[in-house]
């Protein structure tokens, strides 16, 4: 503890003085990351619940965590406090007077895409490797009673009508509409010629419309999974007749569903719908429906693999939307007390960075996993 | 029981030396007297029985016992079940006892152990283990008892007194006279598994602990040197908060070494425990499970807790000071990275603790790896791997940033030193492939926690996109750790021959060019996959295109020294020596791109013996020249010479007959992560020659010697922290800026310029003056950049 200007490892900094400081943060984030990684796999074991004893404990973890992120919060707060920033350039080529730390999060994106890119090849090597449930049911070769395992995309469920699409639907545009607000809010915070208040009111306005986006983003994540939603009576005929849409939950869509049905695979249902699902004239499953030799009813599938991936992937992206919803709850704070200057506007611009990351991995994710 | 009377004889050893080197005659004669007084005789033989008998003797009917009275016990066996019941029958031989006689004889039988009991009236307890004959037993010359053995393993005396009696019970002839004596004694051990075989997990989990106290009393011991006075809780709570919290680079690199190094010493404490099974053929020193724990776990320790550790801690230390910079780019986030590692090793070795370790193998391969049968410990080890992908993300992100952006001006690309270069191509390997291993340890730890299917075959999972994804890291993962190590030997070679390093370009582009093809030949872990041939045929060829930038640097090396003049320092040495095994291990490593050979030597000790040539003979020695060589710039102390010229020669040779004959045992087909073999004389299917055995053993001794060879360095360290000369500030003549500041570097480190001012230097203040212009894609590069003062001045 020597010098003078690192009074305590919890309390504000003044960052003028460059490094070293000290800081109680990265050892108890790390000691709340351990206490979460150990007590949740105490609390289940192969998806099975083994009990309340663990649980108060993740929430200990969590909690710990939590706890880190608020003293890393509170030694950046003297930010800009008196009018001068601690925001060092780079020196040498190729970054000549980049700001450092705008280059460390373009590199932090660069591991980002890699975790992504993992991700989607784990769904490419299952999409495209295990024989999709349509071409399965359609081959006719399946047995009524026993599991077919085959691979069902959420986007066959998902994409089967207007209304459960929505969801996600409107997710992509309050995600996209959530970018540009972001940068409004930076383009705010930069102006110079402008009244402190009404800077300070703007900041806060447009950051709190991106921190309410990602919350509606969330929420209509939760409905389209667990909750799903009725709707209006004179649109039940747009949708098969059915008075709601089901939540992925209530459709059956699970990680651990090896008995999988669904109407769409059921030969007496298309039979009595005719006009709702259909298979094509020129399948085996369709010459044997004619012929009156078709294997049975419900077609059962194992469908384990494909909701794993969908909520995995899908999820890694709701994690990194929440991980901004956090950032943004305190980017929101500060606003609010009027913390964002020109002088100290870039740190709204690299969390715009990783926010436009997570819009463009959605960009991505809503093709992939709801539409195809 | 080898075990046991091992442990037997050697206290016996140590008793009988006691008693030797114990000069004081006076307490032998001492001891005589006892005894003797002892041996009086102290006892009166009454029909009623022999009363004060002791081991020691009795004279009962006469001074000295009669060689013509034999005594004996039957029914004893040789060694005794715990807690059995015998009976035994007591007679003697001999004497004026006669047939007819009233009185003919009486017995005592003292046992040190277990209880005697009788069985009918011509017997008679005195307690628990003595028993005599009685009155009515007097007309006897064999007894019967009942002894009850014990329950727990001890060495149990028998000793047997009996009276021979020649009748006279009236007392003519003097009462006892002409009566006769003898004894006899009968040592009893326990049964043959007397001792429980050590349980290896309480010998790993002792070690640790005491390694961690040992740690900790060095802690305290460093503290207390540094200032006796103020040695109390109040001032060294503060010094130890302020270690915990630090975000200074120097700080965080000691803690990186500390980290390292003691995982080094687990991880060659499990690789001892495995070779102690090894040493001989059919051993059960470790069970099948208790091996594969061992082997999973110290694969897993030295990887990611000992080199990955080391490696950051030279990188901590040096790539600030090499690069003329104050500190990293981002401190908080280093102190982050250094942190999440000692929680993650306790995750991982949490399962240990318990006795269900992973069993898995470091590579974790599916389906395994998430079936119910795997050791639960496995969670936590998908876990705290997750925990380490974490951190190595944060070092790569805060080192490329730093060379990228906190270079001296005047710096540039090509003036950086070769060890920073060798950092940054690491980390550019590290960070683009480690994100695949983590979504792997993720899917893992999903899949058996939360339930997920990601490699449950039934559900149509595919164990191949593990090996895809683990490989995807792994590859390039085993060039980051032994790319630094090409770093420091190239600093150390250039400086030790007194010049330039040959060919700087060639050895960047080299780096660069390792960096490219690690991530383009993993498939090579894979040719008994199944994989496509075609895919095999195309990473067989870029594999040994591998060898291509290695060998430019090997003779890079070797023509800096021949243009050069070496001074043969203790690093020197280390770098020598890492030319030869590194070139060795390099050597073997192209036997398996070859796919015919590949499956041949697949999972084959020939395969342990190469990765050992090249992670302990490359990156390890590597490491060893790097410690010799930074050691007296970052604690201001010079390590002994003598001490580690003697480290390197005892390491160098017993490495080498350490791991040499790997290959050949490799070559005659003995598997790895097997926990036994056999050896046989005839030729059958997956037995070995009878030679491999006295190999295996040789393996094994060799291995000792270098374990505890590595103590020499440790010892070197202290030797130098307690009482080593101090360092100049370039002991050994280098040129990069680490050798401009002071040793040890203040926290803030400040440089000696070139005009003899203290200050953060440009590369005008290094020796060497060379232009920085961008090159060709470093300008384009540039050009595509917007500087932030220029936007910043445009929106004015």
């Amino acid at each position: 503890m020597s010098g003078d200007h690192h009074p305590s490892a919890w309390g504000p900094h003044d960052w003028r003085h460059g490094a070293p400081h000290n800081s109680w943060s990265p050892f108890i984030l790390s000691l709340g990351v351990a206490i979460f990684l150990f007590t949740l796999a105490g609390a289940f074991k192969f998806g099975e619940f083994q009990g309340w004893g663990s649980v108060p404990l993740i929430f200990v973890g969590l909690g710990v965590i939590g706890f880190s992120l608020l003293v890393w919060w509170r030694q950046d707060m003297s930010f800009g406090v008196d009018g001068e920033v601690f925001e060092p350039k780079s020196a040498g080529a190729p970054f000549q007077n980049i700001d450092i730390r705008k280059v460390a999060m373009w590199m932090f994106l660069m591991s980002e895409m890699m975790v992504f890119t993992s991700l989607f090849s784990t769904y490419m090597r299952y999409r495209f490797g295990i024989p999709n449930c349509q071409t399965v049911f359609e081959s006719g070769e399946w047995v009524e009673g026993t599991s077919v395992t085959c691979f069902e995309p959420a986007g066959h469920l998902i994409a089967s009508s207007w209304f459960h699409i929505a969801p996600g639907a409107i997710n992509t545009f309050a995600l996209i509409i959530s970018s540009f607000t972001i940068v409004q809010a930076l383009r705010y915070a930069k102006k110079k010629d402008m009244d402190e208040d009404v800077r300070r009111r703007k900041v806060t306005r447009y950051l709190g419309t991106t921190w309410l986006l990602a919350i509606l983003f969330l929420t209509l994540k939760m409905i389209e999974w667990f909750v799903g939603f009725p709707l209006p009576e004179f649109l039940h005929e747009f949708n098969h007749g059915d008075s709601s849409i089901k939540s992925l939950y209530a459709e059956g869509y699970l990680i651990n569903a090896d008995s999988y049905q669904h109407h769409a695979y059921d030969t007496h249902y298309i039979e009595a719908h005719p006009d709702d699902y259909s298979i094509p004239e020129d399948s085996a499953l369709y010459a044997m429906m004619q012929a009156g030799t078709h294997p049975g009813g419900h077609m059962m599938a194992n469908i384990q693999v494909s909701a794993t991936t969908f909520y995995v992937t899908t999820g890694t992206h709701g994690a990194h939307v929440l991980g901004g919803i956090v950032g943004l709850t305190y980017m929101t704070l500060k606003a609010a007390r009027g913390g964002y200057t020109p002088d100290n506007a870039v740190s709204i611009e690299y969390f715009g960075l990783y926010w436009h990351f997570v819009d463009l991995v959605w960009v991505l994710v809503f093709p992939f996993f709801y539409l195809y | 029981m080898p075990t046991r009377s091992w442990l037997q004889s050697w206290l016996c050893i140590t008793e009988v030396k006691r008693l030797v080197t114990k000069r004081s005659k006076a307490a032998i004669f001492t001891l005589v007297i006892v005894a003797a007084m002892l041996a009086l005789p102290s006892a009166q033989s009454l029909p009623g029985g022999i009363s004060g008998v002791q081991q020691s003797g009795c004279n009962c009917h006469g001074a000295v016992p009669s060689e013509s009275v034999s005594a004996s016990i039957e029914g004893l066996p040789e060694s005794y079940n715990y807690s059995e019941v015998y009976e035994l029958t007591v007679s003697f031989q001999g004497g004026p006892s006669q047939e007819g006689n009233i009185n003919q004889g009486g017995f005592h039988l003292w046992a040190s152990e277990g209880a005697l009991s009788v069985n009918d009236a011509t017997a008679q307890v005195y307690n628990e283990n003595e028993v005599g004959h009685t009155d009515a037993g007097n007309d006897q010359v064999s007894w019967s008892v009942t002894w009850t053995a014990p329950a727990t393993d001890k060495n149990v005396d028998f000793v047997l007194h009996v009276n021979s009696v020649n009748g006279n019970a009236d007392g003519a002839g003097g009462g006892t006279s002409g009566d006769m004596w003898n004894k006899v004694v009968i040592t009893l051990g326990g049964p043959i598994e007397v001792l429980e075989a050590a349980n290896p997990f309480v010998v790993l989990g002792v070690l640790i602990i005491v390694s961690a106290s040992l740690l900790a009393i060095t802690l305290a011991y460093v503290f207390y040197r540094k200032d006796p006075e103020a040695f109390e809780w109040d001032n060294f709570a503060p010094w130890l908060a302020d270690w915990l919290t630090s975000t200074d680079h120097k700080k965080i690199g000691t803690l990186y070494f500390v980290a390292g190094l003691f995982f080094l010493g687990v991880g060659g404490i499990m690789a001892m425990i495995i070779r102690i099974q090894l040493a001989v053929p059919g051993n059960d020193f470790l069970t099948q499970e208790q091996y594969n724990q061992f082997f999973t776990l110290h694969g897993t320790t030295m990887i990611f807790l000992a080199a990955m550790p080391m490696i950051n801690g030279f990188a901590n230390w040096m790539i600030p000071l090499q690069l003329g910079a104050a500190d990293l780019a981002l401190p908080r986030i280093n102190a982050m990275s250094f942190w999440l590692q000692p929680f993650a090793a306790l995750l991982i070795f949490t399962g240990v603790f318990s006795g269900h370790g992973a069993d898995t193998g470091w590579t974790g391969y599916a389906p395994y790896v998430v079936s119910e049968g795997a050791h639960y410990g496995t969670t936590m080890w998908a876990a705290g791997q997750i925990m380490l992908v974490a951190s190595s993300t944060l070092t790569g992100i805060n080192f490329l940033t730093t060379m990228a952006v906190m270079r001296a001006p005047g710096m540039g690309w090509m003036q950086m030193p070769l060890f920073s270069w060798s950092i940054l191509v690491a980390n550019v390997m590290l960070f683009l492939s480690i994100p695949a291993f983590g979504v792997g340890l993720i899917q893992v730890y999903l899949d058996r926690v939360v339930g997920t299917a990601f490699y449950d075959i039934a559900a149509g999972g595919d164990p191949l996109l593990w090996s895809h994804l683990f490989w995807y890291f792994g590859h390039p993962e085993v060039y980051v750790v032994i790319v630094p190590s090409f770093g420091i030997i190239s600093e150390v070679i250039a400086t030790s021959s007194r010049r330039s390093v040959f060919g700087y370009r060639s050895m960047v582009y080299a780096l660069a060019g390792i960096g490219i093809v690690a991530f383009i030949v993993y498939g090579h872990h894979m040719f008994t996959s199944g994989m496509s041939p075609t895919l095999r045929f195309v990473t067989m060829l870029t594999t040994m295109l591998v060898a291509v930038p290695t060998g430019i640097k090997i003779f890079n090396w070797l023509m800096t020294m021949h243009g050069g003049s070496l001074v043969y320092r203790t690093h020197t040495l280390w770098a020598l020596g890492f030319l030869v095994t590194f070139t060795l291990g390099g050597i073997s490593g192209m036997f398996f791109p070859s796919i015919a050979m590949d499956t041949h030597l697949h999972e084959s000790y020939f395969v342990v013996a190469h990765f050992h040539y090249v992670l302990v003979g490359g990156t390890v020695f590597g490491f060893f020249a790097g410690i010799y060589y930074w050691w007296p710039k970052a604690t201001g102390k010079m390590l002994s010479e003598k001490l580690g010229v003697l480290h390197f020669l005892t390491a160098f040779v017993s490495y080498n007959a350490l791991f040499w004959p790997m290959h050949r045992l490799g070559v005659w087909g003995m598997t790895r992560r097997h926990h036994t073999y056999f050896v046989t004389t005839e030729e059958a299917l997956g037995s070995l020659p009878m030679e491999a055995a006295g190999w295996n053993m040789f393996i094994t001794v060799s291995g000792f010697l270098f374990f505890f060879s590595n103590f020499i360095m440790v010892f070197n360290m202290i030797v130098s922290s307690v009482r080593g000369e101090d360092a100049p500030d370039d002991p050994w003549g280098g040129w990069s800026f680490e050798w401009m500041t002071t040793s040890p570097p203040p926290a803030h480190t400040l440089y000696r310029l070139d005009d003899g001012s203290w200050g953060l230097p440009t590369l005008k203040d290094a020796n060497e003056h060379i232009a920085n212009e961008p090159g060709l894609l470093s300008s384009w590069f540039q050009r595509l950049m917007v500087s932030d003062d220029e936007i910043e001045e445009a929106s004015h």
